[in-house]
């Protein structure tokens, strides 16, 4: 029995730990402005105001639509270039393979901040500063991880199979479409979970090219409204877990499928 | 790359030939033909990587021998960047400083997980379902609402920690403020999140750990700590290398984000690291050569790096993938 507690309060006490800033800031958000620095662990009186002034105050509701578009539109078009990369090594094996491979995994190491400065002047003279463009396509540097992650999930895929298909006379797109597409299915929800949480994270990035408050991301956001003059820092933590709050409902569904596709890709 | 066997390369394009009408030059009317297959399906992925990662490396490359600040025309200096770099006290110590948070980081991010996941493993049920996914929540949490989150309760006249430290009678100490403190705060914060990616990671290496050999061991009359300790973690330890060596490697770009967001390297300098000296020169000075500089030496140092740990884990490099979230 000693044992038992034991165990539970050495586990309990890094949760509580890592856990506590999270808490602490749920419970305040909640209290009236005149309290919030409150020490009582229960937010009482309870009060909204933080969470009426975060969102009526800020272009809130527009920087998580434009997270949301940012991270969805960067997870497609990083899975379509790497399910494309994964599936021409697999199926054609061409010489070059080995080649792609070391161009995929050197720019998973390269430091973000060595390309940002190139990276920065090729989107503004595209004009695709504060745009959605701007946000999306260079998040295509990222596209390394998912090609190497995909390559290791079709490479597994019984090459049989894919001979079959070819001997019985299917075109490429269709031994793609038909046959490794739908064998992929658990890797692509993996990797499409760990790519859009990492872009969903991504600050360096809109900070720079989407500057503009109601143009640019959640992340980027909650800096510029802790930069501002006019918010109270009550307002500040109701946005935070405005912006928390997405991803622990989504956590709380699906948290086996979260961290069996950092599991997959970490080890792989 | 261990391929299974598979239809040798000819006997597959021969096969493709004779489906694709146009002849046996490897010309298809139809459809993707062999000799263009791969290039067309992986055309989209090499572009990108040369659009946004090695074109704008080589731009890099040439902006270090530059004198530009964005605005005025670019003037050809040479190494003049390099040399007023390498004079720069404050870059010396960013580099100083990402050595020292990598020391800093390295227990956390190999003892501390490698101890829960043998914990979580050693009683298996709903509880330690329930704590491995709480342990695992930091991972996925915004890192701009956490910093929020620290600064708020770090606070030092009115946050929460302090109210408690002076309240069983300790001196409140000024957190972010404080050049001492300041560094292990950010420590702190970046560790919150490797703590559950590597618990999650160990944990997978322990549920592949050869169960007959803790039979044995169990028949032999070990304790459940002899266990622990002369069967279970002897077995771990390639995931522990590999995983602290990619903290080595990867502690700089985790510290990277929450410097910028929570201490913006201050104060006096004492949070900055390499990463960040780039960001600095670039986008708070506008020196872009000496930023092009910055990043071409810490480039070169991080790819010196990544060389010596595939030499040194040439044999443990399967069992992981880069992935650091």
């Amino acid at each position: 029995m000693a044992v038992a507690s034991a165990w539970h309060a050495g586990v309990l006490i890094v949760i509580v730990a890592l856990l506590f800033p999270l808490f602490w800031v749920a419970v305040t958000s909640l209290r009236p402005a005149n309290e919030l620095y409150s020490t009582s662990p229960i937010p009482w009186p309870m009060s909204t105001e933080n969470y009426r002034d975060a969102l009526f105050r800020f272009p809130l509701r527009m920087m998580l639509l434009n997270t949301v578009i940012m991270a969805v539109g960067a997870t497609v078009l990083q899975l379509a270039v790497a399910i494309g990369a994964a599936y021409a090594v697999v199926r054609f094996r061409p010489r070059w393979t080995g080649a792609l491979l070391l161009l995929a995994g050197a720019a998973v190491f390269i430091p973000p901040q060595a390309l940002i400065i190139p990276q920065f002047l090729a989107a503004t003279h595209l004009g695709w500063r504060n745009s959605y463009l701007g946000l999306i396509v260079p998040q295509l540097a990222a596209c390394g991880l998912p090609i190497l992650l995909l390559r290791e999930y079709l490479a597994a895929i019984p090459a049989s199979l894919i001979e079959a298909s070819i001997v019985d006379g299917a075109r490429p797109a269709q031994t793609l479409r038909l046959v490794v597409l739908p064998l992929l299915r658990p890797a692509l929800a993996a990797v499409s979970i760990l790519v859009f949480i990492n872009t969903w994270n991504e600050y360096l990035w809109p900070t720079l090219i989407a500057p503009q408050a109601n143009r640019t991301t959640i992340q980027a956001g909650l800096q510029l409204l802790g930069n501002q003059e006019g918010p109270t820092s009550g307002a500040l933590l109701a946005a935070a877990m405005i912006t928390t709050l997405p991803v622990l409902a989504i956590y709380a569904f699906a948290s086996r499928r979260i961290t069996n596709a950092f599991l997959q890709s970490g080890i792989k | 790359m261990a391929g299974a066997g598979a239809a040798p390369g000819t006997a597959q394009s021969a096969r493709d030939g004779r489906k694709g009408r146009g002849g046996r030059d490897g010309r298809v009317v139809t459809g993707i033909g062999t000799r263009s297959g791969p290039w067309a399906y992986s055309a989209p992925a090499i572009l990108s990587l040369l659009a946004w990662v090695y074109v704008p490396m080589v731009a890099t490359g040439v902006a270090s021998l530059l004198d530009w600040n964005l605005t005025t025309p670019a003037r050809f200096v040479g190494l003049a960047n390099y040399r007023r770099l390498l004079a720069d006290h404050d870059f010396y110590r960013a580099l100083w400083q990402t050595g020292s948070y990598v020391i800093m980081m390295l227990p956390l991010a190999t003892a501390v997980p490698l101890a829960l996941a043998i914990a979580l493993w050693l009683r298996p049920g709903r509880a330690s379902r329930v704590y491995r996914a709480l342990l695992f929540l930091p991972v996925v949490l915004a890192p701009a609402a956490n910093a929020v989150s620290w600064q708020f309760i770090l606070n030092p006249l009115q946050g929460v920690t302090n109210a408690v430290l002076v309240g069983v009678g300790l001196p409140g100490p000024g957190w972010l403020n404080d050049p001492s403190w300041a560094p292990l705060v950010i420590v702190a914060i970046t560790t919150g999140k490797i703590v559950g990616l590597n618990t999650l990671l160990f944990s997978a290496s322990l549920s592949a750990i050869d169960l007959s050999t803790i039979e044995v061991a169990r028949i032999d009359g070990a304790t459940s700590w002899e266990i622990v300790r002369y069967v279970v973690v002897p077995q771990l330890v390639r995931p522990v290398a590999l995983l602290g060596l990619l903290c080595v490697l990867l502690a700089g770009q985790w510290i990277f984000t929450n410097v910028a967001l929570v201490t913006q390297g201050g104060p006096d300098g004492s949070t900055d690291n390499a990463f960040y000296r780039i960001y600095t020169y670039a986008f708070t000075f506008f020196d872009t050569g000496t930023a092009a500089a910055a990043a071409v030496v810490i480039t070169g140092g991080v790819a010196i790096g990544y060389a010596a740990v595939r030499l040194v884990t040439g044999r443990i490099r399967r069992a992981g993938a880069p992935a650091a979230g």
